[in-house]
């Protein structure tokens, strides 16, 4: 059974208060291994070590600053700064693997909320895969035109240019295309659309909201009370 | 009342001179195959993209003239509403047609008339129907990104069919299919057309378009230059001194004539192989 599509959002954002929120480090951490924990029993083992991957240059960053170069704070701080960074990434890595945009749509038209706003998500969320299945036919155009990709750094460097140049111009054509496509298939214009499947908020997604909630407010008040 | 009413179009682009359209008057009546031909630059694609009232506003650019579609004004706000799912533009690159928010082709095709409001039990029928006659109900599982492009460009098709658009506009839609996919929207063009649709084509196979239309107009550097049967203008010079050309059989008369001057090949060109026969034999 899945989640109604708003729940992972106030997850996400309930991960992100909760960084800050709780005592540290101890509090990061666990928070860390929760979320991490979340997703290997949701099966997305590999957004987990995506995530940590992401996150590797930040901690050897945050390690250098602070528990090996003098003037730091100490491993605590470097624990408590990375393991915030990593429950964000992680969850929020979680939220866009595990995103369905027609369902987001459809909870949008359910509740009535405005499908403009609906869409900038939607878009939003969808950019990551999309430039990657264009960065990959750009890279093989430009290959096949004789673009040499390998070599030493500075070669990698002026590579960049033929490969990020069409990728950022063909994006912003690709903008009006797409507005194009949608206004003739009579979306915007501030109406309603039918939801096709709305769907609707199960027991868990309530526990799941109550207990983010409960967890937010008990976090605040032990840390301004 | 026609379905498209062009009355003086003038269109020109942002920081070019010479205008993409410069006077382009054209009447399309319902029930009615019209084909924009022309070279490269000829204005055709420009011409439908005015003529939806999706250019200047996406394209950038000035337009002067009248243009009305199903007797509204599709460059003004009104007029765009009352226009709401009652026409289809289709454009070459199909993954640009996509929505980009459906998981399956069921969505994608639901799309538009989920946006009209449409009851969720019409939606589904308007669906089967769409994907029956675009022959891609193996399809409306599967996600539209994973298609290819000759799949994605008849999910397009059915996406606006299912909304029972009364003008198509369409610029080289079929550039990406194969020729069974072509042979499908052959089919269906047809069809709309005696379902009472207006029908705008811009498209270079003058083999197909020789059978397809009822009319040709013909385009050179955004001036309408000839507007009448394609049959009296495929085996004409008027054809190549101001267009791509006739057909290939056409083509074919013509390079002979250029090779042996014999009064037999002179013009009009046969246009097709029976023609040809009768001709030549």
């Amino acid at each position: 059974m899945k989640l109604h599509p708003y729940t992972p959002f106030l997850l996400v954002l309930a991960t992100g208060l909760l960084a800050f929120l709780l005592p540290a480090p101890a509090g990061p951490a666990a928070l860390y291994a929760v979320v991490a924990a979340a997703a290997v029993v949701t099966g997305m083992t590999r957004t987990v070590l995506a995530a940590a991957l992401l996150t590797l240059p930040l901690w050897a960053f945050l390690l250098l600053l602070h528990a090996i170069l003098p003037g730091g704070e100490g491993l605590a701080a470097a624990i408590a700064q990375g393991s915030r960074l990593g429950a964000v990434a992680t969850a929020s890595l979680m939220l866009i693997r595990g995103f369905e945009p027609s369902r987001f749509l459809d909870a949008a038209s359910a509740r009535g909320a405005s499908l403009s706003a609906a869409y900038l998500v939607v878009s939003t969320l969808e950019a990551a895969p999309r430039l990657r299945r264009q960065a990959a036919a750009i890279l093989e155009a430009q290959r096949a035109r004789g673009l040499r990709i390998g070599g030493s750094a500075a070669g990698r460097l002026r590579a960049l240019v033929p490969l990020t140049l069409p990728l950022v111009l063909g994006t912003l054509a690709e903008v009006d295309d797409r507005a194009m496509a949608l206004e003739v298939r009579g979306f915007g214009g501030g109406q309603a659309r039918t939801p096709l499947d709305p769907p609707s908020v199960t027991a868990r997604d309530r526990m799941l909201r109550w207990a983010a909630l409960l967890a937010v407010m008990a976090s605040a008040a032990w840390r301004f009370l | 009342m026609s379905a498209v009413e062009l009355e003086e179009v003038t269109f020109r682009y942002a920081g070019v001179d010479a205008p993409a359209l410069a006077g382009v008057s054209l009447t399309v009546p319902e029930g009615t195959i019209c084909w924009l031909y022309g070279s490269p630059g000829a204005g055709a694609s420009t011409l439908l993209l005015a003529a939806a009232g999706l250019a200047p506003r996406f394209t950038g650019g000035s337009i002067t003239g009248r243009v009305r579609l199903l007797g509204a004004d599709p460059h003004a706000a009104e007029g765009r509403a009352a226009l709401r799912g009652r026409v289809a533009y289709i454009g070459a690159v199909p993954d640009l047609q996509l929505s980009g928010v459906a998981g399956t082709v069921w969505e994608e095709v639901a799309f538009g008339p989920a946006n009209l409001r449409w009851p969720v039990e019409r939606i589904r029928a308007a669906v089967e129907d769409a994907a029956g006659r675009l022959g891609i109900e193996h399809l409306l599982g599967r996600r539209p990104s994973a298609l290819s492009g000759g799949e994605k460009q008849r999910v397009v098709f059915a996406s606006l069919l299912a909304f029972a658009p009364s003008v198509w506009l369409l610029d080289e839609a079929d550039s990406a299919l194969d020729a069974e996919g072509r042979a499908v929207v052959a089919s269906l063009i047809g069809a709309e057309r005696e379902r009472g649709a207006a029908i705008v084509v811009a498209a270079e196979d003058a083999d197909a378009m020789l059978a397809a239309a009822d009319r040709v107009v013909l385009l050179d550097r955004g001036a309408m230059v000839f507007d009448g049967p394609p049959r009296e203008l495929l085996g004409r010079e008027l054809a190549w001194e101001r267009g791509p050309g006739g057909t290939s059989i056409a083509s074919l008369g013509r390079a002979a004539l250029a090779r042996c001057g014999s009064v037999r090949l002179a013009e009009p060109y046969p246009l097709d192989v029976r023609e040809a026969v009768a001709r030549w034999r």
